[in-house]
């Protein structure tokens, strides 16, 4: 997977109206709550068996974060 | 009238998740009280520290994922020496995932464990070549078989069919005085709880602490209903779900 198809197939399963890109930053996001963090965390374990944990989850800022956690090795 | 105490020294029973948290404190008991405990789980060296002595534990190494297997393990001659007093379902996983992401193979895949795997031990245990009369069934529910939290369609729905599992079988057994009773915990420090914990912020782990009055429970306020369950000081108890949660479930 791509990191374009990462953010634009995440942004789909959290259901955000806005345009998302790398620099777009999860703080700003209005779908960015409990549920939006739950989808995130699911998301990333069935496609990378990454889990993340709440540590990791208060750390993130932008989608760009998200994937240097993830490995960017994990990208095509 | 003579009242003998939870007495389960010489009696046989099989304890599924024998090698952590709950499933493991009950195998401690029961073998501390004399009985002769068969243990199932996957990894043996978890269990390493259980006392083998007069071949009181056996340990069978076994995925309960795998149910058409489960027969098989009753043809183990050691299993089937000896009828079986009681039966402890105790293997269970947790998983919190949101609804969009629950498809099907990843559902039925905790509905095999959770639910199915016990019904087949069940069927197994009910026979009468493996049973005696008046033996003890404890399935494990939850106080999420009645009630719900979000990410856990899953384990709310294992867990409630638990509770119907329960509620029938009790019925159907009843003709040879074999009791099934679930019993329902809510939060237990295990293994099980430490990893839900280390997903979640200090901020929810404080809010899942206060949600229990008498604070979050330890594997010994569990044990103890579970060999009351399998003892005959409870032969007039079945087809019951007895929560044990600290007062969470009556808010
Ligand atoms: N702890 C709580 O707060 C709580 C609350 C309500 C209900 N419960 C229920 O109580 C029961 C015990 O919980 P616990 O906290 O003691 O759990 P735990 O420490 O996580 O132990 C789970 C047990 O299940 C076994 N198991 C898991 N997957 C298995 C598989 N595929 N095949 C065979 N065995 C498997 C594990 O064995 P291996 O690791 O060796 O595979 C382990 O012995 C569960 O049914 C749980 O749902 C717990």
């Amino acid at each position: 997977m791509t990191k374009e198809e990462f953010i634009a197939e995440l942004a789909e399963e959290m259901e955000i109206e806005t345009t998302v890109t790398a620099e777009t930053n999860f703080q700003e996001l209005d779908e960015w709550d409990s549920m939006g963090m739950m989808v995130l965390i699911g998301f990333v374990s069935e496609k990378f068996e990454v889990s993340l944990n709440a540590e990791d989850i208060a750390k993130l800022t932008t989608f760009e974060s998200l994937i240097d956690k993830i490995g960017v090795d994990k990208f095509s | 009238m003579a009242m003998k105490k939870n007495d389960l020294k010489g009696k046989n029973i099989l304890v599924t998740g024998a090698t952590s948290g709950i499933g493991k404190g009950i195998c401690i008991a029961l073998l501390s009280q004399g009985a002769r405990v068969i243990g199932i789980g996957r990894d043996e060296s978890k269990v390493s520290d259980l006392s083998f002595e007069d071949n009181k534990f056996l340990f069978l190494p076994y995925d309960l994922n795998n149910i058409d297997g489960i027969e098989g393990l009753f043809q183990n001659n050691s299993v089937a020496q000896e009828k079986l007093d009681g039966l402890v379902l105790c293997a269970g996983k947790e998983e919190t995932v949101p609804l969009s992401l629950y498809k099907g193979d990843k559902i039925k895949s905790l509905f095999n464990l959770n639910l199915f795997s016990g019904i087949e031990l069940l069927r197994i245990f009910s026979k009468k070549k493996f049973s005696k009369d008046n033996s003890s069934v404890v399935f494990f529910s939850s106080v999420m078989g009645e009630l719900g939290q979000p990410g856990k369609v899953g384990y709310c729905a294992t867990k409630s069919a638990v509770l119907g599992v329960v509620n029938s079988a009790s019925l159907e057994l009843a003709k040879r005085k074999i009791r099934v009773n679930a019993v329902s915990p809510g939060v237990v420090a295990t293994p099980m709880t430490k990893k839900l914990f280390s997903q979640l912020s200090d901020e929810n782990v404080k809010q899942i602490e206060e949600m229990h009055p008498l604070g979050i429970g330890q594997i010994e306020d569990v044990v103890p209903t579970v060999l009351f369950l399998l003892s005959d000081d409870s032969k007039w108890i079945t087809g019951q779900n007895i929560k044990i949660d600290g007062g969470y479930s009556i808010q």
